[in-house]
């Protein structure tokens, strides 16, 4: 589904190098966890996947299923399925959540050549999945993300994947600052969507999330590149070592 | 001085000799307002840049025109007259003139709506103690050019007390081409009335007329007024307006200057803060695109103690358009206690936009509070990002946080279908679909 070789990125202004040669196959139905220090550049990699022009991919390629992702603009990614949860979701003041996804909601049917969503049937369909998410109904009509607390960003951003039903979620932290029942209920909504068509790539801290979205692969990412892949017990191995342990693995194994 | 004023006596000529004609008829009051206004113009001419307060709006079109007088509109329309609030009844002027079959005016106790024309026939003591005495023509020389050649016009009269339920619309409508067309509007809010006024101007197909509407509004004290101004000629159209407001103690004025539309659109609103406690707002949405240039200056005078007013503009500047705005407040010295807010804000959407603006505050008070703020900027990355990674379109994410922006002041407005059929119409001068 998701091909990524040999992906070279800088920050298109500053010209600094922060990926430095990532290659990463996501199969249909898979759950991918990336892990790795602050800064190592897993953000960046889930936001040149979305097609934010703010990175310049200056080697490599991305596809899914088949297609140049890099040659499509952001909103054409997300026609073709792709969705990023954001590390940092954006508020934007004066504009309603409902009417937000629903713009959302029909830019995709009509890329996809399907009539708009009738209104009624869109109400009745937000209403059932924000209470998936456990979200305050009033959350629909408040401006996207404004004043919310960060542990409603992040479920607001769960709350518009499973609206959106892509076909590659890309969870940019999600599991960062949510309490113990906020992280269940995330996890809860991610797995509700799990699905053979249906592919994962998780970034988190703590090996936590991964308890409740368990993971086919965990793969650890610094300096750029991807360091280390395994299964999920090399999230526990992380979580008990540190990065430290990493380090020296890394220096013994050359 | 003559360097200052553009060569156009010549073109102008039709309608000085109308001007003439007008000012030999009418009770006295009126012909001595109107030569006076007459002399007051032609002193005043047509400014070049070198005017301050024209430096920023070119009126050398203008003053090319070959005009002539305007003549009554057809009385077919191809234009579907707007209804911001849905209310059947609506006051319609066309080239200045009471039209009294597409008028229908609401019937509520209290409210006298008149044509100028039957106003003056019955000697109404409302004109004489009010008409040309609000708006000040000596500064202001297309006001002056209105006062000599208005037609006819529209009397809003609310008597002590009175309360109009519904939205009361005023539409003017433009209709031909090369014609000064001089609309003209006095509302009278008598104490402790309280009403909606919406007044919109509008053309019938591609006018290329120069419109020059001056708008008189007193409100006397505890009286409650809001007062929405729609500007939405065609782009064709130039459109100068002279807005002047009087208010009396302890009366509240909400307005609300929305321009869309004309080739060049300026509008000078002054408000004139006459008593204590007294609530203004004098707020404003401006998008201009294409080669428009549209240019608002706002004065203000706190006259008194302890009043309050606050202004936001938001204006929005695309493709090759011009946005001026000119915020002056001026706290005089007896005007203790005074709290004024001012913000401006532009949205500069193309690199060829250009966008002036100047606050000028002048505090002669020493206990005042006096703010004021400008930004431009433009829109915001992330955002776009935002919305652009869930599946709205660039244009539509763009015209989305656009729109949110110009909203901050229409939801302002408090009655909700003028509120939304605003906000729709904003929607489709941005060029997008609700
Ligand atoms: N827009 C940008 N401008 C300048 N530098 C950037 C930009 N985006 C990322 N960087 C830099 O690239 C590096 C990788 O950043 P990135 O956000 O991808 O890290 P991360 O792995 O997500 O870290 P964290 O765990 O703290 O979220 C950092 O050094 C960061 O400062
Ligand atoms: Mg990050």
């Amino acid at each position: 589904m998701l091909e990524i070789r040999n992906l070279h990125a800088q920050v298109a202004e500053a010209g600094k190098e922060i990926l430095r040669g990532i290659d990463l196959t996501v199969n249909p139905g898979e759950v991918h966890a990336i892990m790795g220090p602050n800064g190592s550049g897993k953000s960046t990699l889930a936001n040149i996947i979305a097609g934010r022009d703010v990175y310049e991919v200056t080697d490599g390629s991305i596809t899914l299923n088949g297609e140049d992702l890099l040659e499509m603009e952001p909103e054409d990614r997300a026609h073709k399925g792709v969705f990023m949860a954001f590390q940092y979701p954006v508020e934007i003041p004066g504009v309603s959540n409902t009417y937000f996804l629903r713009a959302a909601v029909n830019a995709k049917r009509k890329a996809n050549g399907q009539d708009e969503i009738p209104t009624q049937e869109f109400m009745k369909f937000i209403r059932s999945k924000i209470e998936l998410l456990h979200l305050p109904q009033d959350l629909l009509t408040r401006s996207v993300n404004e004043g919310f607390s960060g542990g409603e960003k992040k479920r607001n951003e769960i709350f518009q994947m499973a609206v959106l039903e892509p076909v590659l979620g890309v969870l940019d932290e999600t599991d960062s600052g949510l309490d113990i029942d906020a992280l269940k209920t995330v996890a809860e909504g991610v797995n509700a969507l799990r699905s053979p068509e249906r592919s994962f790539v998780v970034v988190t801290h703590y090996q936590r999330l991964l308890n409740y979205i368990v993971p086919d692969f965990v793969h650890i990412l610094k300096d750029g590149k991807i360091v280390r892949s395994g299964g999920k017990e090399l999230a526990l191995e992380l979580e008990e070592k540190g990065y430290g342990w990493l380090e020296e693995n890394l220096a013994g194994a050359k | 001085m003559s360097s200052a004023v553009l060569t156009y006596e010549a073109r102008y000529e039709d309608v000085y000799r109308h001007a003439q004609s007008l000012a030999a008829g009418g009770p006295d009051w009126l012909r001595s307002l109107r030569s006076a206004a007459l002399a007051q113009h032609q002193t005043l001419g047509i400014p070049t840049p070198k005017n301050e307060e024209w430096k920023y709006t070119p009126l050398r079109t203008v003053a090319e025109m070959d005009v002539r007088p305007a003549e009554p509109g057809s009385a077919l329309f191809d234009v579907t007259l707007p209804s911001w609030s849905g209310s059947k009844s609506r006051i319609v002027l066309v080239n200045g003139r009471f039209d009294r079959n597409l008028s229908e005016v609401p019937a509520v106790p209290g409210l006298q709506v008149s044509s100028i024309v039957n106003a003056l026939i019955e000697s109404d003591g409302l004109l004489t103690l009010h008409l040309g005495k609000i708006a000040s023509t000596e500064d202001h020389t297309f006001a002056a050019l209105n006062t000599a050649l208005f037609e006819d016009g529209v009397v809003v009269h609310l008597s002590k007390g009175a309360e109009v339920p519904e939205v009361l619309e005023i539409v003017h409508v433009t209709e031909g081409d090369a014609m000064i067309v001089a609309p003209r509007v006095l509302i009278v809010a008598e104490e402790n009335s309280r009403v909606q006024i919406v007044e919109t101007y509008v053309t019938n197909g591609n006018a290329t007329s120069v419109t020059i509407p001056v708008t008189e509004v007193v409100v006397h004290p505890y009286a409650n007024v809001e007062h929405v101004r729609v500007q939405d000629e065609a782009v064709t159209n130039h459109h100068i307006a002279l807005w002047q407001v009087h208010q009396h103690r302890d009366s509240e004025y909400r307005s609300y200057n929305v321009a869309f539309g004309a080739s060049l659109g300026r509008t000078d609103q002054n408000i004139y803060l006459d008593g204590e406690h007294i609530v203004t707002r004098l707020d404003g949405v401006v998008v201009a695109n294409g080669d428009q240039l549209l240019d608002n200056h706002t004065k203000l005078d706190h006259a008194k103690p302890n009043c309050n007013s606050f202004e936001i503009y938001k204006q929005i500047v695309d493709d090759r358009a011009t946005v001026v705005f000119n915020g002056k407040i001026f706290v005089h010295q007896d005007a203790q206690k005074t709290d004024a807010k001012q913000t401006n804000q532009a949205l500069l959407l193309s690199p060829t936009a250009t966008i002036d603006s100047k606050p000028q505050l002048e505090i002669f008070a020493d206990d005042v509070k006096c703010t004021h703020g400008a930004t431009v900027g433009q829109l915001e990355e992330l955002p776009l990002f935002y919305m652009k990674q869930r599946g709205v379109p660039h244009e539509q994410a763009q015209a989305i946080l656009v729109y949110a922006f110009a909203a901050e002041v229409l939801e302002l407005i408090s009655n909700d279908e003028v509120k939304h059929n605003l906000e729709a119409r904003l929607f489709t001068k941005l060029g997008i679909e609700d």
